[in-house]
């Protein structure tokens, strides 16, 4: 018990969390204004189409109207901005957690409701109790680490689930259906129409993909040099699931991040451009004599 | 002696006190109890705990695979069905969201005529739809291929009284 508790709160660096809130917020900013915008358009639907969810009914959350999609949309794109400068990091934090989901519930409290996007909630809700965090900030804390874990949990869960969802809704058959080529049929790219040529390639992808989602928590017990290695394979799988179908869990994939070093890779970037500036101001002189 | 202090720092551990490791276990704990609920007995009403059921349905290897669409009718051109972009810009609401509701539109097709005063709100400066039916085109699918045989049929129809 002792052991698990320890894991939840391996210390972790304050700088990848604000590495990673800085990715998020950003993302926030890209998914608000381009990436889904459903919910901005609802403001524009009749109410008569309006399905509240739970969460709606328990809040009293009115129907979309265009005056609320728009305090919601640049509301949470202010709350953003104002975040990404690492100031009141609760409030802020907070203030983008509570406008994005709400946004997300105006789009999807009209009959489609997305199945890709709850984890992120996990990410905007407990990103902000790690308090302040600078992106030099070499300590390294339980409260990051804390909220380092609960999102990669958040977005291992989502692939375990799924593969749960599969069992529910299509029966342990899911894996023999034709549901991959449903969605080739339905919204293939060009590039992808030779999968319905041959069609064990999407049979046999069905097999994969749902074996890779049960098996998602093992990732936990991995080696440090596995675990990233796991990470890079469902990027992989993401960008190939685009390719053939447009369909990418954008707010998940900013969750998988979680699991890298993300302030590495940022002061790698820092001294590469240091290093590239200075060659640039470097004296000709000098460049003959390399 | 401030470059110092930061070298120092590097093996700072910040700790945190009990009641803080507390109400943090007690979070994961009810939002593991909400998640693992929601895809054992939840629906997606119960957003954001709802079951991760993208492409979770199984598709039977031989049958059809539907696909809806509107078409509609402008005062330019009367009695010719033009198929329209069933897109949020264009009415407000995507094809998954009709193809939700299709029982209630087949009960009261009149609910068609919001999706044409939508497009009159979003698209002011195209022609204005006169009638709007719903179409679902059907594509046969026999051992995991497309034969390419497509039926379509109309589902509902709203006329501008």
């Amino acid at each position: 018990m002792s052991r698990l508790r320890d894991w939840l709160f391996t210390p972790m660096p304050l700088a990848r969390v604000a590495w990673l809130r800085i990715l998020v917020f950003l993302f926030v900013i890209i998914d608000v204004l381009g990436l889904h915008t459903s919910g901005w358009y609802h403001g524009w639907a009749d109410p008569v189409w309006y399905e509240p969810l739970v969460m709606g009914k328990v809040l009293h959350l009115p129907a979309a109207s265009v005056l609320l999609v728009q305090t919601l949309k640049w509301g949470t794109v202010l709350a953003a901005l104002a975040a990404l400068t690492g100031r009141a990091p609760r409030l802020l934090g907070w203030a983008v957690a509570v406008g994005w989901i709400w946004y997300q519930y105006v789009a999807f409290s009209y009959g489609k409701v997305d199945h890709d996007r709850a984890d992120f909630v996990v990410a905007l809700a407990l990103l902000p109790t790690v308090g302040l965090a600078h992106v030099s900030d070499q300590k390294r804390s339980e409260a990051a680490g804390f909220a380092l874990r609960a999102v990669q949990l958040a977005a291992i869960a989502t692939y375990f689930l799924s593969a749960w969802a599969k069992i529910r809704f299509g029966g342990w058959d899911w894996v023999n259906s034709a549901t991959m080529v449903r969605a080739v049929v339905r919204r293939g790219t060009p590039w992808a129409q030779w999968l319905l040529e041959v069609p064990w390639t999407l049979h046999w992808f069905q097999w994969v993909l749902f074996t890779a989602e049960l098996t998602a928590p093992v990732i936990f017990f991995l080696s440090e040099k596995w675990r990233r290695r796991v990470v890079g394979a469902w990027f992989v799988f993401h960008a190939m699931t685009y390719a053939a179908i447009t369909i990418a869990f954008w707010p998940h994939l900013v969750m998988m991040l979680a699991f890298l070093p993300l302030e590495q890779y940022a002061a790698w970037l820092r001294e590469r451009f240091a290093r590239w500036r200075s060659r640039g101001e470097a004296s000709v002189p000098e460049e003959a004599r390399t | 002696m401030r470059e110092d202090a930061t070298e120092e720092a590097t093996s700072e551990v910040v700790r945190l006190g009990t009641p803080a490791k507390a109400w943090r276990v007690v979070v994961v704990l009810g939002l593991t109890v909400l998640f693992c609920l929601g895809s054992l007995v939840g629906n997606d009403h119960w957003w954001p705990f709802s079951p991760w059921r993208m492409y979770s349905t199984s598709q039977a290897a031989t049958g059809s695979v539907w696909s809806t669409g509107i078409e509609v009718q402008t005062a330019d051109a009367p009695g010719q069905w033009v198929p329209a972009p069933l897109t949020p810009p264009n009415v407000g609401l995507n094809r998954a969201e009709i193809e939700g509701r299709i029982p209630q539109i087949e009960a009261d097709p009149s609910r068609l005529g919001t999706l044409a005063a939508s497009h009159a709100e979003l698209r002011p400066d195209a022609p204005a739809w006169t009638a709007l039916r719903v179409v679902r085109r059907l594509i046969v699918v026999v051992d995991r291929k497309p034969t390419g045989e497509v039926r379509t049929e109309v589902l509902a129809e709203w006329r501008a009284p």
